[in-house]
């Protein structure tokens, strides 16, 4: 052909052209054609044939000239993209006609896409993208926690690592920027922001040797703190506020994309290592290590470092430490150690999500499947008229596919709203959380999915409807010619969705049950009517004991007179606030060893009234009293859980515990009943093997200083929003400096503290309804359609003298055949899928029996009422009129 | 006449004799046909379902161009004339055709 390279334009050009003027050409072809028979027929005639018989031999001899004249319009039109028009006007239409089957197909699809569309936004963000650091792959976390030594320690040592720490986030008083606020500051080994490979926006990020005393005097803001406090003064570089009172330098501002160890952390200061300070270096708070992989050291070489490592630290202690303290110790990649928590739960998630997809797309597999086997006279005719075979495909391929669009883009919105929905079920302090959004490559995988799942349940209808026997459909033009194969797979195809159904629907239940149990759960104390506000001056203020317990003191006096208010207490923590007050402790009777390492208790300090106004049972010996005041003999009340820990069937009144490091022993002079103080589903982490309380004015942390923050606990007897305005102007009063908490029903925080799981749960149980749901459309869809396939021999037992019940117990132990087999395979799935459920279940089994039976109850009943109304307009058949239409 | 079977043609060859007929002037359907059977001695038939769909074909490329006239018998008539691209089309065709024409020749001679 011509090597001209815009002859396709030219030609293209010319096709719009023609296209454009297409009933002018189609005339002038007609009359061409005219012309041309006309002389054909002379011709004929002038070899001696009659007109009659010269005409009907031009015809003949012309051949199929309808074929010729649409081959030449073919070529005067974009004839694919037509085709592809009609078919898709044609669909539009089909579902205009019938809009409940269309609204049920794209609901469905809508949201399994919706839901998929969240649920891969966040495991992309959170699991699958890299995090934002320099060579991400090659940041590893050395499991275990360590004392600030082991940081040097590992470093010196390593050969495949270089090694860092940052700390969880502690709660920092910052001043001397307008009104003082608590913050959560994280401290870093100096290194630790090359480790990590993040650079600071502004400023500069610490320097060698800042670490050590003397030089630390300087903070590194996040971004968020930066804005909120300081307004986004790039000027703010070189001040100096004070963090717990101490006087730091900001001297860097961290991009809004930082947020390590987690989203929650607000500034970050320099770890100090000094071997000279020993309860900090040795036996403080132990800190997470991180480090990136040298050059050419594989993640594995360094795997086999850390325990030899470990060993050898372990060595150096200057006190014994356990035989197998951190024997687990391993290097991971970074990545997952930040997502540990929640990659569980996101997968669980996932999974569910993708179940609720599954069964959509079953659904409308099924429905299409009716459909098809419904319009097989209107396609039998369509095929007759010379539609072919690949025709009708592609037309009912272009509905599907239209349909799952439909569903697709209605899912992308579902899902923005989905999104925000999943987003609260994690803790907020998920790196990279706030960032997750719906983004590009998501919408296509998304659209993706659409076409994919469009396809799949398109092409199943489509090879049914055009296996059509021809002749005998538009014969008898009744549907009872399908092949068995097709209606034997939407039965498959229904039991799979009320089995994956049964899965959901056990998954929610066990989780509801989990709920009940949990809310059901004596907590050890009455929350009710008392109202907490956190009080936090700086350790600094506490250097001299009696000033703080003065503070309180005249707390607790101010508080006791507000009017509305009743008893006053303080405490060190309230349970279940997120707080993990531990000290490590001497106990009498149970000498230190490197196999009975030192023992840590839960550790409260409080006023005198606190274990009564908490209604805290006292089990043993005498509650604490004014009297047990700081120059008085040194006393605790421990809970029945150490108690038992330490001195099984022994009466520990008298006995004696002191902390870690403190000369004097306290005497023990009551036992009290156990409280939940960790989280409603575990009284305390499985580390900690009870909790003591001591008298406020004797109390000490672990550096042996006297607790400052303190919470002020208040039982309100009237006027709770007048109790809580009061107490907090009360507590601001004392000091400015000092911040001040929002005032907190105790009973909210308790609530709050299973907010996360109740709100997994509510997804879970909205998963199940949409299975349930759907899966009823399903078996309605499918007993429908058998209704209507057998109308004729049903009509005809009526008239042989079935009864009414017969009848409908004839169609309802067929849709419940098919609901059982799903329920029974459901069953199986379950047991087997319900174990991975373990972590997020409490105090019920994962194959708890209870609730597998009223789920295939509740799957069964749903069922048979899916049934029943097919079932019921079968036994209304009129056996005389459809035995005379057929 | 008419029963007797034309020989298949091979493809494309037909756009390629439209045109070469087309070269002596302008020509309706009709005498294209009726031209092709004289000069091939009514070897080559061609079937006006297909003639048509040809020109059809001609015309969307540029190669002939279509206009109306009176005919011999006084009816109105599309004539078809040979424009500069169907030329130069008509020469690169011819060139390949005698190429291939003569490959086959080649491989019929072989010893």
């Amino acid at each position: 052909m011509s090597p001209d390279v815009h002859t396709p334009f030219l030609r293209a050009w010319r096709r719009l052209v023609f296209r454009w003027r297409r009933t002018k050409l189609d005339r002038e072809l007609a009359e061409e054609l005219e012309f041309h028979l006309a002389l054909k027929q002379n011709e004929n005639r002038r070899q001696g044939l009659l007109p009659l018989d010269a005409g009907a031999l031009s015809h003949i001899q012309m051949g199929n000239m309808t074929l010729a004249a649409e081959e030449c319009r073919d070529m005067w039109s974009f004839l694919k993209l037509e085709k592809l028009l009609q078919d898709l006007r044609y669909a539009a239409r089909m579902f205009r006609r019938t809009p409940g089957f269309s609204a049920i197909a794209i609901l469905s699809l809508a949201v399994g896409i919706g839901g998929n569309a969240a649920m891969f936004t966040l495991v992309n963000t959170l699991l699958v993208r890299p995090l934002p650091y320099r060579q991400p792959d090659r940041l590893v976390r050395i499991t275990g926690i360590f004392p600030r030594a082991a940081v040097p320690f590992f470093e010196r040592r390593s050969r495949t690592m270089d090694v860092a720490a940052v700390g969880f986030g502690a709660e920092y008083n910052l001043a001397g920027e307008g009104e003082a606020i608590r913050i959560v500051a994280s401290a870093a080994s100096a290194n630790a922001f090359s480790v990590l490979g993040a650079a600071v926006a502004r400023g500069r990020s610490f320097a060698p040797g800042e670490d050590s005393p003397g030089r630390d005097a300087v903070v590194i803001l996040s971004n968020s703190l930066w804005r909120t406090k300081f307004g986004g003064d790039p000027a703010v570089i070189g001040r100096v506020v004070a963090l717990n009172g101490v006087h730091r330098q900001i001297i860097g501002i961290m991009p809004p994309t930082f947020g390590y160890p987690s989203a929650r952390v607000q500034a970050w200061v320099p770890m100090r290592l000094d071997p000279s300070n020993f309860l900090e270096y040795w036996a403080g708070m132990f800190v997470p290590m991180i480090a990136r992989l040298r050059a050419g050291a594989a993640l594995a070489e360094a795997q086999r470092e850390v325990l030899p490592l470990t060993g050898q630290f372990r060595k150096t202690f200057p006190y014994p430490m356990a035989r197998d303290w951190n024997r687990d110790s391993t290097a991971i990649p970074l990545q997952r150690d930040l997502t540990g928590d929640i990659r569980g739960k996101l997968i669980i998630l996932l999974c569910s999500v993708g179940l609720v997809l599954l069964i959509a797309c079953a659904n409308v597999a099924s429905l299409l499947l009716s459909r098809a086997t419904t319009r097989r006279k209107e396609i039998a005719l369509r095929v007759a008229l010379g539609a072919a075979r690949l025709r009708i495909v592609r037309q009912l391929l272009t509905e599907s596919i239209l349909l799952a669009l439909a569903g697709g883009l209605l899912g992308i919105l579902l899902g923005t709203g989905a999104l925000s929905i999943f987003k609260s079920l994690l803790p907020s302090s998920t790196p990279g959380l706030a960032q997750a959004s719906i983004d590009w490559p998501i919408a296509a995988a998304v659209a993706g999915l659409a076409l994919l799942t469009g396809l799949a349940f398109g092409i199943a209808p489509a090879l049914s409807a055009s296996q059509i026997d021809l002749a005998h459909a538009m014969r008898t033009g009744s549907q009872r010619s399908t092949a068995a194969f097709w209606t034997r797979l939407r039965g498959g195809l229904i039991g799979a969705e009320v089995a994956l159904t049964v899965v959901l629907v056990v998954s929610a239940g066990l989780l509801i049950k989990s709920l009940y149990t949990l809310s059901e759960v004596r907590p050890g104390f009455q929350p009710r009517q008392i109202l907490t506000v956190r009080i936090s001056p700086n350790a600094s203020f506490c250097t001299q004991r009696a000033a703080c317990i003065a503070l309180y003191d005249r707390l607790l006096e101010g508080a006791r007179n507000v009017a509305g208010a009743g008893e006053a207490a303080i405490a060190s923590t309230v349970p279940l606030d997120d707080q993990q007050p531990y000290l490590a402790v001497d106990v009498e009777d149970h000498p230190k060893s490197v196999d009975h390492p030192a023992p840590v208790l839960w550790a409260g300090a409080v006023s005198a009234g606190y274990i009564r106004m908490m209604k805290i049972p006292l089990l043993a010996g005498r509650e604490l009293s004014d009297a047990d005041g700081a120059k008085s003999a040194p006393v605790l009340l421990i809970s029945a859980a150490t108690a038992k820990h330490f001195w099984p069937g022994q009466n520990p009144v008298g006995k004696h515990i002191k902390t870690t490091g403190e000369p004097q022993w306290r005497t023990i002079v009551g036992v009290v009943g156990d409280v939940h103080q960790f989280s409603l589903s575990k009284a305390l982490p499985d580390w900690i093997p009870g909790a003591m309380y001591m008298p406020y004015a004797q109390a000490v942390r672990e550096d042996g200083q006297i607790p400052a923050a303190m919470s002020l606990l208040v039982k309100v007897r009237a006027d709770a929003e007048g109790v809580a305005r009061e107490i907090r102007t009360l507590a601001q009063d004392q000091d400015p400096d000092v911040p001040v908490g929002s005032v907190q029903p105790l009973d909210e925080i308790v609530s709050g503290s299973i907010a996360n799981f109740r709100a997994t749960i509510r997804v879970f149980i909205s998963f199940a309804a949409a299975a349930i749901l759907l899966a009823a459309i399903g078996i309605y869809g499918l007993v429908s359609y058998w209704v209507s396939q057998r109308t004729y021999e049903i009509g005809l037992r009526a008239a042989i003298g079935a009864t009414r019940h017969r009848i409908i117990s004839m169609i309802l132990a067929q849709g419940v055949r098919v609901a059982l087999y799903g329920i029974v395979a459901g069953v199986v799935a379950a047991l087997v899928a319900t174990r991975f459920l373990a972590s997020l279940l409490y105090g019920v089994g994962a194959t708890d029996p209870l609730t597998f039976a009223a789920v295939t109850a509740l799957v069964l009943a749903v069922a048979i009422l899916a049934t029943a109304f097919p079932a019921w307009r079968a036994s209304r058949i009129d056996p005389v009129r459809c035995l005379r239409v057929e | 006449m008419g029963r007797t079977d034309a020989p298949e043609l091979l493809p494309g060859t037909l756009d390629l004799l439209i045109l070469r007929t087309l070269v002596s002037g302008q020509m309706h359907g009709y005498g294209i046909a009726q031209r092709l059977r004289q000069v091939s001695d009514d070897v080559l038939q061609v079937g006006e379902s297909s003639l048509y769909p040809a020109l059809q074909r001609l015309l969307l490329n540029g190669w002939v161009k279509a206009e109306w006239g009176a005919s011999e018998n006084n009816r109105r008539a599309r004539y078809y004339t040979l424009t500069a691209a169907g030329r130069r089309q008509l020469a690169s065709e011819r060139a390949e055709f005698a190429r291939v024409v003569g490959a086959i020749e080649k491989v019929l001679n072989m010893a």
